[in-house]
């Protein structure tokens, strides 16, 4: 034991000491963390939804490079042939170098966290279950970098051995690409790699729902860990002249292969997989109101709309990022808490009707820094801008069914439906690539203004904008915006404005509020027949991906919206 | 007196390399026993496989009293250990090493007090990547005996020291005889055996081919001494093949070598012969049988190839 303990404070004390270790796992994680915030800052992506992903990062560099590099050159060298002339076990060894390697991690995330808070991030909103998440998102991962240890013969396979595992983490295995971003077979692969059950359990720590939500990522990140661990020490080697590929025992890599595989089907039969969700869905809070359920109707009065507007907004007028920020709820992307049914099934969240508790948190000026907190219960909720979005949010899995409300037909759209069910904070920023739209006082290229000028010119006289139906008709008009944005053309970043301002010319305020939140909230319906006509107008060049470009109508939708009722403030 | 490492038909192959093909031996209580033999003759192997780095595929291995293929952490409470080379990690200081060690052993001595014995005080506290080969070599001895050990193995120990460093290792291993330690010493240095061992066992080719003292296996070997002369005045090879008991001679003008058996009667017929023609001697020397003669005549190999 005394020799464990030795071995323990040795193997930090060396590591204190070592420049380019430190560098490694202290530096790196917190250059990732800035380099994320300052790349994304302009578009407005909170640090506290990534924290799960930025520590999974963090985590994954230590155990995947840092441990076995160590352990690797250590035995290269001979250190650990001379620590076999001693009565020393495996356990002693294997033991205090990971709970050496976890000492590390937990301070390494600890700086992340402070430098994260330093930057304005709010606190985690279950800081011992992110400490027990934590915990556990080590023992996965230095149970990895133990079998890797054990496989490489060099520190050059290690690297090797590494980047085979690290990168397709990141890229498909849900670690630094969100996972309802990948296509729907990377989101089945990613089951099989622990880093995304480390990001979902992280991530439900610091603004999820803690460790109720996240046990099945805890019990995989243990089965993975476990396995890792005892592979690891049956394949444990003292001397560098024992090569992998001719040894006996070769087999135990296999138990480790095993758990993941084990992990990854167990997650297919609970059918867990799939987390994507269109992204105009992730600003509809209530999926009973998409439902079309006949309920309570009351018109749209000429009074609510005025109330509803009364921040001004003219709707033709340029756009500012969005940041009306209604209530917190529940974070949709890219790290969706853990229990979301499979399925393209929008945040199952409702508001809890009557929770007065909850609506005082919610109104309460309680955020201290300058991100929006969306995900986050009530108590760090940020103050409205509009005093009548105060629904507060309560967990995606645990709330009650959204009362039934929902409008029947358009015409029977209500204010309070608008503000129960649409938030605005989670659109995609206006400078973003997904549904863009450039500030008013930005001129574009004398090209693109061309353009932009002839589809000025020729939307009045526009075929599909002539139908008359006017939720039709106003899909109709959305299609010219949303397809240059599916395409990305360059005309994509101004043509929203002059959508929108065809869109108010020719439909009636009240009318188009209406329209724009049936549109936000049925974006599968209605005929896409106009996006065969936008050749008329010299825009987009074939049919896009339907469902994504009814996507981003849905979305251009809400921004109108947003625009018209004054949730999204003008420059 | 009890015997503190027993050897019984230890064998080990690598693929179709046999490394050691039955290697018996014993080593008695405070005895500094030698194992001497070139390189790849198997003595690494043997020793590896006595203090627990290597797992024999037969043979019986006693140390101290323990079976070593049995309870080989039993052994390694015993026994101290110096390899060719240590490597240890490069920023761990000698007194951070020998802490560590000495917390892996029921009983160890102070790691202060074997930085003083072994001269490690100065750079007690220095980097391991800062010491000299020869300053690394005391620290892996200071190691070897941080559990104040009953037997101490020392597998090449010198290779690779500058001359200096090798004289100030060979006088450690003479004081641990004096502190009345027993030693294992592999070496395939003659003259390092010589002086330090007070048994030798030549191995080749994976086996042990003779065992005594030096002398012992000097005054048993049939070696014969060589003369090599040279005169002012020519000589005549006829004169010298004529002596009694010599062989192998090789004479050139005023130059002559040869090898006998019976030294004392050859050099006495020679210097009568010499005087008789009036011939001047200008260098006469006589070589008597070394190790390596003996090593040569048992195995019919170099021992520095």
């Amino acid at each position: 034991m005394n020799g464990m303990l030795q071995q323990f404070r040795l193997s930090l004390r060396l590591h204190y000491r070592n420049k380019m270790a430190l560098l490694y796992s202290y530096l790196f994680p917190l250059i990732f963390l800035i380099a994320f915030w300052v790349l994304y800052r302009h578009e407005n992506v909170p640090l506290v939804r990534h924290m799960g992903e930025l520590f999974t990062v963090g985590v994954l560099g230590g155990a995947c490079f840092g441990l076995p590099t160590t352990m690797v050159s250590e035995r290269e060298r001979g250190v650990w042939r001379r620590y076999r002339l001693a009565p020393v076990s495996t356990a002693t060894l294997v033991v205090s170098t990971i709970v050496a390697r976890y000492c590390i991690l937990v301070t390494s995330a600890l700086l992340q966290l402070a430098l994260a808070l330093a930057l304005g991030m709010p606190m985690p909103a279950h800081p011992l279950d992110l400490a027990v998440a934590f915990t556990f998102v080590s023992f996965g991962f230095v149970g990895l970098g133990l079998v890797m240890a054990m496989m490489a013969d060099n520190v050059p396979a290690v690297q090797a051995l590494g980047q085979c595992i690290f990168l397709p983490m990141l890229i498909i295995g849900g670690v630094a690409v969100p996972l309802n971003s990948l296509p729907i077979w990377a989101q089945h692969v990613s089951a099989f790699f622990p880093g995304r059950y480390a990001v979902e359990a992280l991530q439900s720590c610091v603004n999820g729902n803690g460790l109720s939500t996240a046990r099945f990522d805890l019990l995989a990140l243990l089965m993975i860990g476990a396995a890792g661990c005892l592979a690891g020490s049956k394949l444990f080697r003292w001397d560098a002249q024992q090569r992998f590929s001719t040894r006996s025992g070769k087999a135990w890599v296999t138990v480790a292969i095993a758990a993941w595989a084990g992990v990854g089907l167990l997650a297919e039969s609970r059918g867990r997989i799939v987390t994507r969700v269109p992204e105009s869905q992730a600003v509809v809070r209530s999926p009973a109101a998409r439902s079309a359920v006949p309920g309570i109707t009351p018109k749209l009065s000429a009074a609510e709309i005025a109330a509803g507007n009364a921040a001004g907004a003219k709707a033709a007028a340029p756009p500012a990022p969005a940041t009306a920020v209604s209530t917190p709820a529940p974070t949709a992307a890219p790290s969706r808490p853990p229990g979301t049914p499979s399925g393209a099934a929008p945040t199952p969240v409702a508001p809890a009707t009557g929770n007065s508790a909850g609506r005082d948190k919610a109104t309460a000026p309680t955020a201290k820094g300058p991100e929006p907190v969306p995900a986050l219960p009530p108590t760090a909720g940020r103050t409205p801008d509009v005093p009548a979005t105060t629904a507060p949010a309560p967990s995606p899995d645990t709330a009650p069914p959204a009362s039934a409300t929902g409008p029947s037909t358009w015409t029977a759209v209500t204010l309070e439906q608008l503000e129960r069910d649409l938030v605005f904070d989670r659109l995609p920023p206006d400078s973003g690539i997904v549904t863009p739209i450039a500030p008013a006082d930005e001129e574009p290229d004398p090209e693109v203004a061309t353009d932009l000028e002839f589809v000025r010119e020729n939307l009045p006289k526009w075929q599909p904008g002539k139908v008359a139906d006017p939720v039709q008709r106003a899909r109709n008009y959305l299609y010219v915006a949303a397809v240059p944005d599916v395409f990305q053309l360059p005309i994509e970043r101004y043509i929203a404005s002059v959508v929108y301002d065809r869109m108010q010319e020719d439909i009636p305020k009240d009318q188009l509020i209406q329209v724009l939140y049936w549109i936000a909230l049925h974006p599968a319906e209605g005929d896409e027949s106009a996006v065969d006509q936008l050749w008329a107008l010299h825009v987009g060049n074939g049919r896009p991906d339907m469902g994504e470009a009814r996507d981003r109508v849905a979305l251009y939708a809400v921004k109108l919206l947003g625009r018209l009722t004054g949730h999204i403030k003008m420059q | 007196m009890a015997a503190k490492v027993v050897v019984q038909d230890l064998r080990k192959r690598y693929g179709d390399i046999q490394a050691a093909q039955g290697v018996s031996f014993k080593i008695d209580d405070g005895e500094i026993f030698g194992l001497l033999g070139p390189n790849g003759s198997g003595k690494t192997t043997t020793v590896e496989c006595i203090i627990g780095l290597r797992e024999p595929d037969a043979g019986e291995i006693e140390v101290c009293g323990i079976d070593a293929r049995q309870r080989p952490q039993d052994v390694k409470q015993k026994i101290g250990a110096a390899l060719q080379t240590t490597a240890l990690q490069d920023k761990i200081t000698p007194r951070e090493a020998l802490t560590l060690f000495g917390s892996f052993y029921r009983d160890s001595a102070e790691p202060q007090q074997m930085l003083d014995r072994f001269a490690l005080g100065p750079k007690g506290d220095a980097p391991f990547d800062t010491l000299s080969g020869g300053q690394r070599q005391r620290l892996a001895l200071a190691l070897a005996f941080i559990n104040k050990p009953e037997l101490v193995f020392l597998d090449e120990p010198t290779t690779g020291l500058d001359p200096q460093s090798r004289r100030e290792l060979h006088s450690e291993i003479a004081r641990m005889k004096q502190d009345g330690h027993t030693v294992l010493l592999t070496t395939h240095y003659i003259e390092e055996a010589e002086q330090l061992c007070d048994r030798i066992a030549i191995i080749d080719r994976g086996r042990i081919v003779a065992t005594g003292t030096p002398r012992e296996l000097m005054s048993r070997s049939t070696a014969m001494q060589s003369v090599s002369l040279a005169t002012v005045q020519p000589l005549d090879p006829l004169w010298l093949s004529a002596l009694p008991g010599v062989d192998g001679l090789t004479c050139d003008h005023d130059r002559a070598t040869f090898r006998t058996v019976e030294i004392t009667r050859t050099l006495a017929e020679l210097l009568k012969l010499l005087d008789a023609r009036g011939i001047e001697i200008a260098e006469l020397q006589v070589r008597k049988a070394t190790l390596e003669d003996v090593f040569i005549e048992l195995t019919g190999e170099s021992l520095r190839d």
